[in-house]
Parts: structure tokens; sequence; C-alpha cells
């Protein structure tokens, strides 16, 4: 089981050639698991990617709810003795969302109908949280000893982002 | 804390409202939600009871527009501001990149104020953080009240490190603007600043990229009102620029299955019945097939070809509803050619030996009498 103890202390960067692993591993799991589509999602409520049909509903606001859902669980463990529940199961008349914790920061979210089941999901779920913790791992890792070929550099916002600061909340 | 995807040309961030109950802070968020411009916003959420305090949290998704190439996404969250809500006020604070302090400045309320503000820094401290070094601007709202509390008495109390504040009203939504603005680039100043310092190890450093943009001299207190301008001098940097890797102080996973996933899984047992002997007759089906592949290769034709086998098994149990009730199973394992005749001979076979039987008995009676 990964403790990317390193990762969950800082922010969480991610390169596209990281992405393009992660987006492979997902889409297998929709074909496989036959479910409607996936979610990444960091437990601080940010979409990281997403793979399946396009979602009908919101995805930032799916992705916040399920952070703090996860949140909220987090302190039932607590007050059960556990640190954390990594499996979350919601059931609905016709659709259904199970998540799934990877490593220490991110949660993955099936959102399936009746087209599948649950045990489908959960079969394969158990498979990719695996495949996605030893991606991470790998990513951090990659990261860190400066060997992803992908790093890229972040611009200095500061000038910019005034011009689209000024264009959003002026006038208002 | 901020999540940086390079890949989707993405920046994501968490800010929080955070105060005293009744101060003003979702009535700030929807202010923010009602006057962003279409495109700019998602839906407000909100987790609340049914006289409409707030429970959790209200969200609310900003985009802020392209910098520098990329998107920038902030989420917006309040916090329920009731004393007895604290564990809930930490949840929504988890991760946060930047807070705007929400305070009341109703007569009377100052020690609430006070108080909530000692609790967000009681709880940064516990996730191991410090506020003085996260983007922080305060709003010092109600200001539109009779005889507000004075906001050189709130600055005494609540600033101390001079950051930037706001008089503001979310009632008419006078100030809530400008203090979202300053949040808004205390919080990308920091993202840059913290880049350079190579956040998850990552090699992103700038040789000699300039510090964020050096703004204004600080607002000082009775300052205030220069906030409510439309230029939002009111932004000035933090003191610790640089300072960014604060450890979250978050427990570690549990690797424990949760328990009512394990009741779902309990109550839906097919797939799991299913799969032992699927996965024997792949592997009978697959091994002449391929017999030089590569393991993994082999297992992941096995797991499709077991997939299959469940849908299968699935399609089956669903058109047989009669007696479906036993032996479900037997149907696809068995061929459908000569094992079906056997099957007849041996029924009939069977039968004739009980009428036989049966007509011996009848016979056997009869001569009794």
């Amino acid at each position: 089981m990964t403790k990317d103890s390193d990762l969950r202390e800082s922010r969480l960067v991610f390169y596209r050639n990281d992405l393009g692993k992660i987006d492979r591993v997902l889409q297998e799991f929709v074909r496989l698991s036959g479910s409607s589509s996936v979610l990444l999602v960091d437990k601080e409520g940010h979409m990281i990617t997403r793979a399946g049909k396009m979602p009908s509903f919101d995805q930032d606001t799916i992705s916040a709810l399920v952070a703090g859902s996860f949140s909220a669980t987090r302190e039932m463990a607590h007050l059960l003795g556990e640190q954390e529940f990594s499996a979350l199961y919601h059931q609905g008349e016709r659709d259904n969302i199970q998540l799934s914790l990877i490593g220490d920061r991110t949660i993955l979210t099936v959102i399936f109908d009746d087209s599948t089941t649950l045990g489908m999901v959960r079969l394969y779920v158990t498979e990719t949280v695996r495949k996605l913790e030893d991606l991470f791992n790998d990513i951090l890792k990659s990261q860190k000893d400066g060997t992803n070929p992908d790093i890229e550099e972040l611009s200095d916002m500061t000038e910019s982002a005034k011009d689209t600061l000024d264009a959003l909340f002026d006038g208002n | 804390m901020v999540q940086i995807n390079f890949a989707r040309k993405e920046i994501n961030c968490k800010i929080v409202y955070y105060g005293p109950g009744l101060s003003g802070k979702t009535t700030s968020l929807e202010v923010v939600h009602q006057r962003t411009p279409q495109g700019h916003k998602g839906e407000l959420t909100s987790i609340s009871t049914d006289g409409d305090r707030t429970l959790f949290f209200d969200f609310m998704p900003l985009d802020l527009g392209t910098i520098a190439g990329m998107k920038v996404k902030f989420h917006l969250y309040t916090v329920p501001g009731q004393v007895y809500y604290n564990s809930t006020r930490k949840l929504v604070l988890l991760g946060a990149d930047g807070i705007i302090f929400v305070a009341d400045s109703t007569p009377g309320r100052m020690d609430d104020n006070q108080q909530s503000m000692d609790n967000l820094r009681e709880n940064l401290t516990e996730m191991g953080r410090d506020l003085n070094k996260i983007p922080l601007v305060i709003q010092y709202n109600k200001r539109d009240l009779p005889n507000p509390l004075s906001v050189a008495e709130l600055e005494a109390k609540l600033n101390p490190n001079k950051v930037p504040t706001f008089e503001t009203s979310a009632r008419t939504g006078e100030g809530v603007f400008q203090a979202l603005k300053a949040i808004s680039a205390l919080v990308l100043e920091d993202i840059n600043s913290s880049d350079k310092k190579g956040a998850m190890g990552v090699a992103a450093r700038k040789p000699a990229a300039a510090p964020a943009a050096p703004a204004a001299a600080r607002p000082a207190a009775h300052n205030v009102p220069a906030a409510a301008s439309r230029g939002g001098e009111g932004v000035m940097p933090q003191k610790e620029p640089g300072s960014v890797l604060r450890p979250s102080g978050r427990p570690a996973m549990a690797p424990a299955a949760s328990a009512p996933a394990a009741a779902v899984a309990a109550r839906d047992p097919a797939p799991v019945a299913v799969r032992p002997r699927a996965r024997e007759q792949v592997a009978v089906a697959e091994a002449p097939a391929r017999p030089a592949a590569p393991v993994r290769q082999t297992m992941s034709q096995s797991r499709n070809a077991l997939h299959q086998q469940v849908r299968q098994v699935q399609k089956q149990h669903a058109r047989r509803e009669e007696p479906a009730d036993e032996a479900p199973a037997p149907a696809p394992v068995h061929p459908k050619s000569s094992g079906g005749g056997a099957k007849m001979a041996f029924f009939m076979i069977l039968g004739i030996l009980a009428g036989a039987a049966a007509a011996v008995a009848a016979v056997k009676f009869l001569f009794k009498f």
C-alpha cells in the first residue's frame, strides 16, 4: 500500500506524461467494469482527470462533495478507532457512486448505472487502485529525482494575473 | 493544497471563508455567485440545516480565466461558523490555499470575532500550518449597520499582522469582490513563490524570476476604505512569501475496507460466486491458443474473458426469471450437443422404470383383495 506522505505534504503536480498514463488506466477500467464514468479527485476536492462518458453534472461540484464526503467519513472512522475508511458506496435508484481511496491524496470516483453491478465495479476498482498507487509512486519518484522528461516550469503569473483579476472583479 | 495540472493546463486552489456564526460568510459567497459573470462560475451548493445555517459547507467553483497559459480555478468554501461545529470546520479548512476571514461589525460581537480568529489559528496549528504564512484577508462585514464596531478596534484585536482588510456589506455586496480579488492575487503570488521552492520534488525552478509583484504599501487599519475602491490597492504581499511546503499533518490512510462497503459486497455476491469457475474455464480455453504469451498478457486476456463470462451469466440470470432460484449456473458450463440427449434418455428410462414399478405395485394391491 502506498504511503505517499511526501505527496500528502505538498501540492500535487501532474505533467503531461503522468496524466497520459493515469488516463490509460482509467480508460481500461471504464471498459472492463462497464461504468459510466470515472473521476480522479484529490482530497481537496479538485478533479485531476476523468474517463468515460462526459457526465451531465457539474464535475467541480461533485469533486468537492466527494472530498467532503470522504472527510466526513474519516471523522466517523476516527470515532470507531479506524484511521480512515478506504471505500464508500452511495446507492441510487439508477446511478450509483463507488469511492475508493488511492494512497493518501486521491479518490477514485466511479459512477455506474444498472448496466453493470457493484460486484463487477469493485472487482476492477481493487486492481485499478493498486495500479494507480504504483503509478503515483513512480510519478513522485521521477519528479523527485528529476528524471521526469516532462517537467515544466510555471510562468510568473503575477503580472498577467493583474489584468485577469481586474477584468473579472472590477465593475462588480 | 494547490493542484497544478500541466497536462490539462490547470491550476486549482481552495479559498475558505472563515469567521464566527452569522457574520456573513454564506451571504458573501452568494454575492460572489450572483455577480460573477456566466461562464466563470459553477453552481452554488450548500449543505445547510433547515434553518439555513451552514451545516458542513457552501461551495462554489470560480473560473478566474487563463493566466500565463494556465486555466486558474478557485474552489470557494464557507465553514459553519457556530462554535460547536469545529470538527466540520476543520475538515473544510484542510488544504486551504487562502482564507478570507469575515468578521462581524455588530456591536457586542467582538468576542465572537476574536474567538473565531483564535480558533482559526489553533485549527491551522493542529494541521501543522501557520496562519502567518497563509494568504489571508479580512472582511469587516456589516458596515452598513448603524453604529458598527470601529475599524480601529477591529484592527487592534483581529489584525496584528496587518493583512489587507476590507470594509464590506455582504447584504449590499459592497467590498466583497474587492476582498476576493485581493485573496486571489495573494494566492497566485504564493503559488509562484512556492513553485520556486520546488513543490513535491518538482524541479520547476525559475532561475531569475522576480518575486511576486511588489504591490502597494500595506493599508493601515483606518485606510481600509481604500479597499472599497475598484483598483484593489488593498492587495499586499504576505510577510514571508517564500515559505511554502507546509505539512498538513493529516493521518495516513487505513488499509481496512469500510463496513458499509463490506455490507454492500455481501449484498451483491454474484460476481464473486461466478469468478473462480469462470477463471478455470478461461485458463483451459486460453492456454492452448497462446502458449508463449507472457503471463501478464494471458492474465489480462483471462480477465476479459472472465468479464464476458460474468456478463453472460448475468444475462442468463435475468432472462430465466421463472424457476430461477435453483441451479442458475450450469447452463454455460455444459456444451449443448450430446449432453442434452443423454439426459433425455436417462430421464425416459427413469420414467419407464417408475411406471413399471407403479404398475407392479398396483397389480399386487389388486391381487391382495
